[in-house]
């Protein structure tokens, strides 16, 4: 079986603790009109124009976006930095798109990295079935979980699917036992106003258990709009302006009150 | 740290102090070599007295406000020159004068003076002439290629550190240990007691000279206490005339004591001679603790006064820019760091963590002060706690590029393996750029730097140099006439064979010229074993005695043998004949096939095998070439891998690469891959650097560039800290961090006058980037920025 794969990044650092590899997996039932990984929206095969450039000359060719990989293909990758990842209690992260989506994939994988000895994460935006989450915990040691907006319209509106699934599985994977870090994109504008911030820390302190171990809070930013431009993707949030700094300090004060880790960025 | 209106001054003065040529030392040394007592005198006394006849008639400068004394010249930044080892000519000193970068203004006096007594004096007497008149026409083919550099035309072989032993004596009881040696000379069996007896007498003078230097330094600190209107000042004066004469004649025993102790000695070696890498404290934090601890504890140093002390200190390395130098060295180093690199943590010589309190300290002093001159290190063994190395991060984000990350054990590993005994490789470290010594034992000296891709080059040309229309090498063939890798590859062999010895033949001879006219009584007080041998740092006095050949362009020699091998022998997408137009067109009309060659072919820096088994390839010819071939000091030559700034050089000898780099640009520098093409992240370039097995070396340098946002929290210092660890448990020998970004460089070349302050790593050393020229202001810019 093999898993369709967009990016896999080594030395990563804000997907989990430690130095990691992460594999951004292709394919997202949601579309966040923020994505910063819209090449990895669609499931299916794509290709691009690259271009590459030797001083002002320009060299332009086809190439495909995504890579097929078996399960010994990842761990193949993973001995390879496996020095790095046992020094620094680092792992492995499946990220995407959606993990999930390519669940067969995922579930062998992981519980053969497991096995292999690795500490394993999955970043998931919590959408797909209880059922799916449960096969998967045993072999998941963190589950890096995106809360958008508590409000159903509203998610429905910016991401393209309701948030009750999402919410059930986040209260199913935070009885799990397993560890959990909650990450909530900051887009000005869209979640960021009074109500909603208070909504979603009540939220966050009345379901926490002790599986919650840090609430990360992701400024929004437009380093994904040259690739929006590359994959002739229209961009819906040209006004939308990244939060300060200060701001984000305000707001890493706020969530502070749940009693949880807070950190700025993954 | 605390940086009081005093050090705050001294160091504003000293950058703002204007690099000058003093002609002072060159007109003094030439004065006492028409005497007629240097006519009579055997070579070790000559240079004795010479050295003597310097300290007795130098000026004798004292900074308003300072605690520490001494400078080499009349004042800070009047550089000293050395007619001696090499002879400035008037064009030289114009150039000098007039150069954008790392100038050293030369007014008439110093013109005239040059003009009438001393080139008049030296012209075709120098070192320099008397190696260039002894090279072979082999040699010189070579050299003008640039295939190698020659350390030592323009300085002297130095490359050595001071010891634990120096620190606490004083040379009082050095010519005590003087005087047994010469009682004990065996005048029946030794047939070389004779001369061990000159060698002696000359190290005696020697100790006699300096002493009197700093009683010197004593008599001018009470004259000038004498006229001091403030009482506190005056008292501060005769506290250090005191100082002086106490140090270096007796041991020091406390901390102000240990700091003077040192730069006089520091003086000294940087008088008699201009040694490479100027000289050395080494392990300071080690050397300082002890009676730091006894002074803290009886209550007789003051934080504040220590601070103080420690940055008069550090202020005078700064004051004093390597000597000027011309011709090709000055593009293979060009740059007023001296290289003096201060070793903090590794282990002790019982092989404890050697991390204590003068540790953190003198990080805290890198940090706030913030000048280029000394350079600093941190060496890491595994049992370094994360703690000091957090701390040393936190100098590093800054951008300085200090201190830089040594691997203990690497270093311990490598000393071994050269058969030293295991407390004095734990006594080691690096100096210079990154190359390893036993300190206060070893002579290990750098020879040159060695082109490997150039020796590529001319073998895919019969041995033939097109720049310089010479047959340089063997007759080994064309690249069409090489039916395999193999072939190919054979006949690298024999040309770098060629080439590794008559660098060695040449450097056997150089070595020699040393021993024979240039012997060095003073340093040879320094380093272990000299006085109880009797013989001269410069002819194998020391304990250890090393060659080092430095190789340069791994990366990018890779990177070659990479394209030709996948390009024309296993895939046969291009011919030799398309490949060797392409590179004599230096790809103009061949646009597409440098394309490949630089995005479609594999390349060293990736964890990519493919690539990576040519740098190991490359690595062992290299190694099996020079490693344990005999130098003329008794010891042997082996190899390190690092630049300094001449892979610019050597890039600019040679024409288009396989590699896809366009003629004349850079090389790769350290074993670093060449700039931009390592495209999966630190971790890929740290296992390919670890393809070779750098515990046979004498050092490698390993750069990465990182931007500020790597460094952000606690987080982040964990992962980097576990980063240097992975690199080190993989027996790599040191890492260094360029923290900037492109934007901010851009900027600077753009505006260098707003970033007068800005210090870059460049490889292995720090420098000022504007004091940069432009093509390695925009090597610096090019290396990959790991976002």
């Amino acid at each position: 079986m093999e898993g369709f794969i967009f990016s896999v990044k080594r030395y990563s650092i804000n997907d989990g603790p430690g130095i990691r590899v992460a594999f951004f997996m292709k394919g997202c039932p949601l579309s966040c009109m923020w994505c910063h990984n819209p090449e990895g929206i669609s499931p299916l095969k794509e290709t691009v124009i690259q271009t590459n450039r030797i001083g002002t000359r320009e060299f332009h060719h086809r190439e495909d976006v995504g890579k097929y990989y078996s399960a010994e293909g990842i761990l193949e990758i993973l001995e390879k930095e496996k020095v790095f990842l046992n020094q620094s209690n680092g792992g492995v992260t499946f990220s995407g798109g959606e993990p999930l989506l390519q669940f067969d994939f995922l579930h062998e994988t992981l519980k053969i990295i497991k096995e292999n000895g690795y500490h394993t994460a999955v970043d998931t935006s919590g959408y797909s079935t209880a059922e799916k989450f449960k096969a998967i915990i045993p072999y998941t040691d963190l589950f890096l979980f995106d809360l958008k907006h508590l409000d159903e319209d509203k998610h429905k509106e910016f991401t393209g699917i309701p948030n009750g699934v999402i919410l059930d599985n986040y209260r199913i994977l935070i009885e799990s036992g397993r560890d959990i870090m909650v990450r909530i994109p900051v887009i000005p504008g869209y979640n960021d106003d009074p109500d909603h911030l208070k909504r979603l820390r009540q939220f966050l302190t009345e379901t926490k258990t002790i599986s919650l171990k840090k609430i990360s809070l992701l400024p929004y930013h437009k380093i994904g709009l040259s690739k929006y431009k590359r994959f002739n993707i229209p961009y819906r949030m040209k006004q939308t302006e990244p939060p300060s700094k200060e701001r984000m300090k305000e707001l890493k004060e706020y969530f502070s009150e749940t009693g949880v880790k807070i950190k700025i960025g993954g | 740290m605390y940086i009081s209106p005093r050090v705050k001054k001294l160091r504003q003065q000293s950058l703002d102090a204007v690099e000058k040529i003093s002609a002072e030392r060159a007109l003094l040394i030439t004065q006492f070599y028409k005497s007629d007592e240097a006519r009579e005198l055997s070579a070790p006394v000559k240079r004795a007295r010479a050295f003597e006849y310097l300290l007795k008639n130098k000026k004798i400068c004292i900074n308003e406000g300072e605690l520490i004394v001494g400078e080499r010249g009349p004042a800070p930044k009047e550089t000293s020159t050395y007619p001696e080892i090499s002879l400035h000519s008037l064009k030289d000193l114009e150039i000098l004068d007039s150069r954008e970068k790392v100038f050293f203004k030369v007014d008439d006096e110093v013109k005239n003076l040059y003009k009438n007594e001393i080139i008049p004096f030296w012209k075709g007497k120098s070192n320099r002439d008397r190696i260039m008149s002894l090279m072979t026409p082999e040699w010189n083919d070579a050299y003008n290629a640039g295939l190698f550099t020659e350390f030592q035309e323009q300085r002297a072989p130095g490359h050595t550190v001071l010891g634990y032993q120096m620190f606490s004596k004083g040379f009082i009881s050095v010519k005590e240990e003087i005087r047994k040696a010469i009682e004990s000379l065996d005048y029946f069996t030794d047939n070389q007691a004779f001369e061990k007896n000159e060698e002696l007498k000359a190290m005696d003078i020697a100790c006699d000279a300096i002493i009197m230097y700093a009683f010197r330094n004593a008599d001018a600190l009470e004259k000038l206490a004498t006229i001091e209107k403030n009482p506190e000042r005056k008292n501060e004066l005769l506290k250090m005339a005191g100082i002086c004469r106490k140090v270096p004649a007796n041991a020091p025993d406390t901390v102000h004591e240990m700091l003077q102790h040192y730069w006089f000695i520091h003086l000294g070696v940087i008088t008699e001679l201009n040694p490479w890498d100027s000289f050395n404290p080494g392990r300071l934090d080690q050397h300082l603790y002890r009676v730091y601890k006894k002074e803290i504890e009886s209550g007789t140093l003051s934080t504040e006064k220590l601070d103080d002390l420690l940055g008069c200190f550090w202020v005078k390395f700064n004051n004093h820019p390597s000597p000027p130098k011309m011709g090709v060295t000055a593009s293979e180093s060009n740059t007023y760091t001296d290289f003096c690199l201060i070793n903090l943590g590794g282990v002790t010589s019982e092989g404890a963590d050697a991390v204590n309190e003068m540790s953190y300290i003198l990080l805290d002093v890198i940090k706030e002060m913030r000048i280029l001159q000394p350079s600093s290190m941190i060496q890491i063994s595994k049992i370094t706690p994360d703690r000091f190395i957090h701390k040393a991060l936190d100098i590093i984000k800054t951008g300085f590029g200090q201190p830089s990350c040594f691997n203990t054990e690497a270093i311990i590993k490598e000393l071994l393996r050269q058969g030293k005994n295991i407390v004095d490789a734990r006594n080691g470290g690096a100096s210079g750029c990154v190359e390893t010594g036993a300190f206060g034992t070893e002579a290990f000296w750098l020879t040159g730097y060695f082109n490997l891709p150039k020796v590529l080059e001319l073998t895919l040309n019969n041995g033939f140099d097109k720049r310089t229309n010479k047959q340089a090498g063997l007759q080994t063939g064309y690249a069409h006439d090489y039916k395999s890798f193999d072939d190919l590859m054979e006949a690298y062999k024999l040309q770098l064979n060629y080439f590794i010895d008559i660098k060695i033949r040449g450097n056997n001879v150089i070595e020699r010229t040393f021993a024979g006219w240039l012997p060095v009584p003073f340093l040879s007080l320094l380093v272990e074993d000299c006085i109880l041998n009797g013989k001269d740092y410069n002819s194998g006095g020391a304990r250890y005695n090393t060659s080092y050949i430095q190789g340069v362009g791994l990366g990018s020699i890779t990177d070659m043998l990479t394209a030709i091998k996948y390009n024309i022998y296993d895939n046969r997408k291009i011919t030799w004949d398309e490949l060797t137009r392409a590179l004599e067109a230096d790809f103009a009309g061949f646009e597409q096939l440098q394309h490949e060659m630089i995005y479609n072919t594999p390349k060293y820096g990736n964890d990519d095998d493919y690539a990576d088994n040519q740098a190991v390839l490359v690595f062992e010819i290299y190694y099996d070439a020079v490693n344990g071939r005999p130098n003329s000091r008794g010891g042997v030559h082996r190899i390190n891998m690092l630049p300094t700034t001449s892979h610019v050089y050597f890039g600019s000898v040679m024409g288009a690469t396989p590699d896809g780099r366009n003629a004349h640009l850079p090389l790769s520098e350290g074993i670093s891959p060449f700039q931009g093409v390592d495209h999966n992240g630190p971790t890929s370039v740290i296992k390919s650097a670890s393809r070779i097995d750098q515990l046979r070396t004498g050092g490698t340098l390993l750069n990465q560039k990182f931007s500020p946002s790597f460094f952000e929290d606690e987080d982040s210092y964990s992962n980097l800290t576990a980063l240097i660890r992975s690199y080190f448990s993989l027996d790599g020998h040191h890492i260094q961090f360029n923290v900037v970004n492109a934007g901010t460089l851009k900027d600077a070349q753009q505006h260098p006058e707003r970033y007068r302050d800005l210090i870059v790593r460049v490889a292995g050393y720090s420098d000022y980037f504007n004091d940069l020229g432009e093509d390695l202001q925009n090597e610096i810019i090019r290396r990959t920025e790991h976002e």
